[in-house]
């Protein structure tokens, strides 16, 4: 097309060599402003944050105690590294970290994918305009390409991560449980990123999964200090060698001022809430309360080499799992209420309906 | 609802996943969590006998009330003492947690150390090394369960006590590591809320999967002060209060159960609460600016706005005031719709037509004025 058409201006595309080709490993993508991504294993996710976890920053997941959401996330996070084969290093305050890994979600087979569009299109209730049908086969098309070169998959919750995605693997996991302060577990990390290869021509993106930071029965969970000086000198190495750590942390386990710095820490900041069981009152107000397991809010998203923040539509969504087998986020669908003091980001009402792509359409 | 909790801890963990544990929480408005904590070891004691329960017995770390209590709670539940010690043990952290007594007898100040109960007893002389205690309790629950196969629950009267010997990370890994391990069956434990740090009870919730606060049924306004409608309301907090339980899910979601309960000489009565409490579901969804609801005021105030069209649809057609005639030529006309206008105080609409001279739906077409 470029070559019929006379150029009507004196600029020009310049394709250059970096952005044409995609990046070597399947589990990247190039971000705006130079940054690259790696996904964050649920779809949705990537979508609200714009393409995925840049490398080089830091997520902090903010866990409610009387939830496992935080855990969701995590799984989610270690899978996506290990089906693209990117090195791993998990912690923990357990005994036996190892088990953990146990417990991670298998991506999706096609199969079940296709079945699940035929079934979005007759269950939907909604009746959408004609002519936005079209982009919502649009969607549904896009996600459905080969898995092995897939930026994101699908995890099937129910199924463990077959034994393949182990081998040949860098995954280390380490438990937090003996040790009398973080600095044996500073080191490990040092190491392990220095290990991933920082040039642009063989970028793998390691992954950090850090749980349960501040948890009680540690030694050092009273040291708020150290703690903090431990983040922060994990930010720098992760941002120096392309990685991405996700750390999940209680904030009622810290005072109130080391959780605000921790939270201040963060590149891209998460928390995750529990919802009241059999609560009839929330039951009114959202649309699709059966279903719902908890709520996820989005505090900040990271924004590196660029001045420009980012600014989301919703900030809260309801986590939802599908069939009881995917993770799925949606903007609240929500009964208007009194809006006193109502953020000017307010959730959409009622636009987004139960889209299974989640998100905001794109008009 | 605390037939349900007893259930639960009756029911125990399942394979490979941590045993249920139980807080129950109290504060000095309301100093009844001794109380509700006898309840449940004695529920769970008969379901035990009844054999009706996973686990094969209880192991109770007494820490704020000696064996002799315990002994004494058993028999008026009706339990034969002599066959209790298959299914019932004690570690007695009560008579000597620091080891001072012991040292007493070595010295030869005082004869003997036995606590006068004829319960099985093992004496605990360190509280302060938990892993110690750890150690202790298991081997008390092997026995329990005859080596190996069967499990048991624990239960700890007062963590409040062990954390006034010991660090909080400590005992979190204490409990962590009865949790998780894989003889034990559930766990329960009394915490008295005002007694330490927010970390402290924050870190013992976190740890349990249920937590039971009781709470005085009124809030006295002025705390101790002793008027005289304080005094009977501080009086009716020491025999009754609010039970309500905060359970975590396997799927994420958090279940809350309000009861009421009234202790009395033979135990507690737990009974359905009687007034409905608001639950602010409100507080969980971010608010939105948008309010399509009406209350019955702007209902009303809805109704009243006249609206500024020419006929209102009562049989006369009415001029909307027009702001462009003078006063003394409309004065006449405009007097009806100023008397139309008073009725409307709350609501109005202010129309001027555009152009006056215009008639509505005139042939022209504006458009026909440009030139392309």
């Amino acid at each position: 097309m470029a070559a019929n058409k006379p150029r009507t201006t004196s600029f020009s595309r310049n394709f250059s060599a970096a952005s044409s080709t995609a990046p070597q490993a399947p589990g990247l993508k190039h971000g705006p402003n130079g940054t690259m991504f790696l996904s964050s294993g649920i779809p949705d996710l990537d979508k609200i944050l714009g393409g995925g976890f840049a490398l080089g920053s830091l997520v902090m997941v903010m866990e409610d105690p009387e939830a496992p959401h935080h855990m969701l996330l995590l799984r989610n996070f270690m899978s996506q590294g290990l089906v693209h084969h990117q090195p791993l290093i998990y912690a923990s305050s357990a005994k036996d970290p190892r088990g953990f890994l146990g417990t991670l979600p298998n991506p999706m087979v096609p199969k079940d994918d296709k079945s699940r569009v035929h079934e979005t299109e007759q269950e939907k209730g909604l009746r959408i305009a004609w002519q936005y049908k079209k982009y919502f086969g649009e969607h549904n098309s896009e996600s459905q390409r080969d898995g092995k070169s897939e930026y994101c998959s699908d995890f099937d919750l129910r199924k463990p991560l077959e034994r393949h995605f182990f081998s040949g693997q860098r995954i280390d996991c380490v438990s937090l449980k003996e040790s009398a302060d973080l600095a044996t577990f500073q080191e490990n990390c040092s190491s392990f990123l220095s290990q991933t290869p920082r040039d642009t021509g063989n970028i793998a993106g390691g992954r950090i999964a850090i749980q349960s930071l501040c948890s009680p029965q540690c030694e050092f969970s009273n040291k708020d200090w150290e703690m903090l000086s431990f983040v922060r000198s994990l930010k720098s190495l992760v941002r120096l060698s392309n990685a991405v750590a996700v750390i999940t942390f209680a904030p009622s386990l810290v005072s109130t001022a080391f959780s605000k710095r921790l939270q201040h820490l963060a590149d891209t900041l998460v928390s995750v809430k529990a919802i009241p069981d059999e609560d009839k009152e929330l039951a009114k107000l959202l649309t699709g309360y059966q279903d719902m397991v908890g709520l996820l809010s989005v505090h900040k998203v990271a924004r590196i080499n660029t001045q420009v923040p980012a600014i989301l539509e919703a900030t809260t969504f309801s986590m939802k799992l599908q069939k009881r087998r995917s993770l799925i986020l949606e903007c609240l669908n929500q009964a208007p209420v009194d809006g006193s003091n109502g953020t000017s980001y307010a959730s959409s009402g009622s636009c987004s309906g139960s889209s299974k792509t989640g998100g905001a359409l794109d008009f | 609802m605390a037939e349900w909790i007893c259930r639960t801890l009756r029911d125990g963990g399942l394979e490979g996943e941590h045993a249920p544990a139980l807080t129950i929480n109290d504060t000095i408005t309301c100093p009844l969590g001794s109380f509700v904590f006898d309840h449940f070891l004695s529920q769970l004691s008969s379901f035990i006998f009844c054999q009706k329960s996973q686990s094969n017995g209880i192991v109770l770390v007494a820490l704020s009330r000696s064996p002799l209590y315990y002994e004494q709670l058993l028999k008026s539940k009706g339990f034969d003492l002599v066959t209790s010690s298959t299914w019932f043990k004690i570690l007695d952290c009560y008579t000597d947690p620091l080891g001072w007594r012991s040292k007493l007898v070595e010295s030869g100040s005082i004869r003997n150390l036995s606590s006068g109960s004829s319960l099985a007893v093992n004496i605990c002389k360190n509280v302060k090394d938990l892993d110690e205690l750890l150690s202790s309790i298991l081997e008390l629950g092997r026995e329990l369960s005859g080596g190996g196969k069967g499990r048991f629950t624990v239960a700890i009267d007062s963590v409040s006590a062990l954390l006034r010997h010991t660090s909080v990370s400590s005992v979190a890994s204490l409990v962590s590591n009865l949790r998780s391990h894989d003889q034990v069956s559930s766990l329960f434990w009394l915490l008295h809320l005002d007694m330490h740090e927010t970390r402290g009870t924050a870190a013992l919730e976190y740890m349990s999967s249920m937590k039971a606060t009781i709470e005085p049924m009124v809030q006295s306004v002025d705390g101790p002060r002793g008027n005289s409608e304080n005094l009977s309301l501080m009086e009716q907090n020491l025999r009754r209060g609010k039970f309500c339980v905060r359970v975590k899910r396997r799927n994420g979601r958090v279940r809350m159960m309000f009861e009421e309960f009234y202790v009395e000489k033979s135990g507690i009565k737990f009974t359905p609460l009687s007034s409905e409490n608001e639950m602010t579901a409100q507080s969980l969804v971010p608010k939105v600016q948008f309010n399509l609801e009406l209350s019955e005021k702007e209902r009303n105030d809805r109704a009243k706005v006249v609206l500024p069209f020419e006929h209102q649809g009562n049989g006369k057609t009415i001029q909307i005031y027009d702001g462009r005639k003078s006063l003394n030529d409309g004065k006449a006309e405009t007097q009806p719709t100023s008397v139309q206008k008073v009725d409307s105080n709350r609501g109005e609409i202010i129309y001027f037509r555009d152009s006056d001279d215009e008639m509505p739906d005139s042939d022209e077409d504006p458009d026909d004025d440009l030139d392309i």
